[in-house]
């Protein structure tokens, strides 16, 4: 009697494998690389909580092509080798769609293997220029340029702010750099007197050489191009100095930790950032829903994120299959209706167009749109 | 032209602090290697877990309803001296005793191993997101003309004292205590010194825990005065310091000093009349200058006296 329990259990068991197994055969897998751990954890966070809600929604509609999604987190930590590392394991692991990776010197170099390995990727958060720059043809992107970012932060420091003398501050990185050559040269086409233009080193805790260099210069607006802990603690340390100076950074400064890291002299910082989609009537239910799991959906990458888990999906159910070659050319042609808006590709696999809205950023972690 | 000057002097005392930051931590290095001849790399660690204990000390302190700040500080910073002292202690215990007598290139693995082991440890215990306190310490002189004003908060004055406060004390204790006579024979031949009966185990041991307790200093006044901690702070903080230490001569307390405050001046005035883009090859260039016309630092006596 015993036995013949056990044995129906083992049987049991092994039909129960057997299923998952046939089911999971069947998910069609989508990698989500981004920084989970690291000093910029946070931006992965949105991105991952984006990427996830797009999948569960669209695996709640049915799936695609019959066929559920599945996504598998793969941590870059914002560290470029570390990038390099999850690409091949993405690789190895058969894995033919990634969402990711979100800093830009990370998404560079795993951009190559997945080219090669004709993976399509499409990153929602990575804003330099050099990303789709290459002629790749696996390599789309649902945020926009610096290109583009930089112009509106450069217009908007030289028409309505019209300072005096400014200082253009990078952290030597990709995109920190980029930024900031971006801005500083619509500065300067636009007459504003650009006194300093110099880079420090991320991961630097004393910028006090650097501060009074400032206050010497008369700079009473600074622009910083790079992520928000250098930039926390140059506010700080500005204001325990006495630096008075405006400052303004790109999306990669504007999360609530500046807040925590600044303070008060966070108040009144001006930030680029993609516009608050998850204000938009049409996203309602969407963001109810990040709200039912507790999730933030106004952070800066976690719409894109949802984007472009949607995109690749509706190229897979046009093509009808996950021939990733066969996407990348119907991504081209296809008009997508998304969160985000109605999103085309060009040549590049760029957003036909993306706008980049200037906020001003309070000590409360909160921002509302400057005028 | 007085603008100028009050620049200079600016520049000066941002450069003191600096350095006064890389020498405490500087001490600790150079304290280790003078007794045992080793390099400690779980060093950078312990200062970064000062930090965080005294954070979390604060933080804890506040939500009892304690609102003293001189008390805050000093509850934080035995808290920290006690919870790093312990760290410096078990280091010695797992990373360093079983391996005495080994090849000098085994420990100094096993360091490093200890030290991405510590590393990690705190990136799954508190995550590895900023943590941020808000200033408790603020304030200061401001002096010059109106064109510009040099300025010296509370907070760097009293890192440059510490710092010189525990150098002084460290240079007497290894002087003049009886404990410290016990280290500078141990410094000088660790078998002589164990056939005479003198404990060994017991002065190393000490040293680490001395070197730990020194850390969790600097992990408090640096943390104070930047106001925020990530577990990777311990790398470059380890990194400067060892550079500080090796500039003034590896094994000489005033060297790490002085060896702290060079490494500071550089990158201040090289960031201030030149590029903060430069700042690191200036001073790395101005180590390998150093160590080729002296190879042993700048106060460094090899075989004479190691501490």
């Amino acid at each position: 009697m015993k036995k013949t329990n056990k044995l129906a259990r083992i049987g049991a068991s092994v039909i129960l494998l057997g299923a998952t197994a046939l089911t999971h055969a069947e998910t069609i897998k989508i990698a989500l690389a981004g920084p989970v751990t690291g000093p910029v954890a946070q931006y992965g966070d949105m991105q991952m909580i984006g990427a996830k809600m797009a999948i569960e929604k669209i695996n709640e509609a049915g799936g695609v092509n019959g066929s559920m999604l599945e996504g598998i987190v793969y941590d870059d930590a914002c560290d470029a080798k570390q990038a390099v590392v999850v690409a091949n394991k993405i690789v190895n692991d058969g894995v033919k769609f990634v969402v990711g990776h979100l800093c830009s010197d990370n998404t560079i170099p795993a951009s190559d293997v997945y080219e090669d390995e004709q993976i399509l990727m499409v990153t929602a958060a990575s804003t330099s220029p050099e990303v789709t720059a290459r002629g790749y043809e696996m390599i789309f992107r649902t945020i926009g340029l610096d290109s583009h970012q930089g112009p509106v932060a450069g217009n908007y420091i030289a028409d309505t702010v019209k300072p005096k003398n400014v200082a253009v501050i990078h952290d030597k990185k990709q995109y920190g750099e980029g930024i900031a050559t971006a801005v500083k040269s619509t500065l300067e086409g636009k007459g504003v007197n650009v006194v300093m233009f110099e880079g420090i080193t991320s991961g630097d805790k004393d910028f006090s050489s650097l501060i009074a260099k400032m206050q010497k210069a008369k700079v009473d607006f600074v622009y910083y191009g790079g992520y928000h802990p250098e930039l926390g603690l140059i506010l700080r340390q500005s204001s325990e100095k006495g630096l008075k100076a405006k400052f303004m950074g790109p999306e990669g400064v504007g999360n609530k930790d500046i807040s925590a890291i600044a303070g008060e002299a966070s108040e009144g910082l001006l930030v680029t950032l993609p516009p608050s989609f998850d204000a938009e009537p049409a996203n309602k239910a969407l963001v109810d829903a990040f709200k039912a799991k507790k999730q933030d959906p106004s952070g800066a990458f976690v719409l894109p994120a949802y984007s472009a888990v949607q995109v690749m999906a509706d190229a897979m159910a046009k093509t009808r299959g996950t021939d990733t070659n066969a996407i990348q050319i119907a991504m081209r042609t296809m008009t997508f209706n998304t969160p985000t808006g109605q999103l085309k590709f060009d040549a590049k696999g760029d957003l036909h167009e993306f706008s980049f809205v200037v906020y001003n950023w309070h000590a409360d972690g909160t921002k509302t749109e400057a005028k | 032209m007085i603008e100028e000057l009050f620049y200079f002097i600016q520049q000066l005392l941002n450069g003191l602090t600096i350095g006064s930051t890389y020498a405490l931590i500087a001490i600790g290095y150079t304290m280790v290697y003078g007794i045992i001849g080793m390099i400690n790399f779980a060093h950078g660690e312990i200062y970064m877990i000062g930090t965080y204990v005294s954070f979390v000390a604060i933080a804890g302190l506040s939500m009892l309803g304690v609102e003293y700040v001189p008390l805050i500080v000093l509850c934080a910073l035995v808290i920290a001296i006690i919870v790093s002292s312990s760290f410096g202690w078990a280091i010695e215990r797992t990373a360093y005793r079983p391996l005495r007598g080994a090849n000098r290139l085994i420990p100094l693995i096993s360091a490093i191993g200890m030290s991405i082991f510590l590393q990690n440890y705190v990136v799954l215990a508190q995550g590895t997101r900023d943590l941020a306190i808000p200033p408790l310490i603020s304030g200061g002189w401001k002096f010059g003309p109106d064109s510009f004003q040099a300025s010296l908060s509370y907070m760097q004055l009293i890192i440059f004292i510490t710092t010189f406060v525990c150098m002084f004390a460290l240079t007497l204790f290894i002087s003049k205590s009886r404990m410290g006579r016990a280290c500078r024979a141990v410094a000088e031949d660790i078998k002589m010194a164990n056939l005479l009966g003198i404990n060994t185990n017991r002065v190393i041991s000490l040293t680490f825990v001395i070197g730990a307790a020194l850390a969790a200093v600097a992990g408090l006044l640096l943390g104070l005065y930047y106001g925020v901690a990530n577990p990777h702070i311990g790398f470059i903080a380890g990194l400067k310091a060892f550079t500080a230490a090796v500039l003034g001569g590896i094994g000489s307390i005033p060297g790490a000093m002085l060896g702290g405050l060079v490494l500071g001046l550089t990158e201040s005035f090289t960031a201030g009349y030149f590029s903060s883009e430069y700042k690191d090859v200036v001073s790395f260039s101005l180590l390998v200058l150093i160590l080729l016309f002296r190879p042993t630092g700048l106060l460094g006596k090899p075989d004479v006296e190691k501490i």
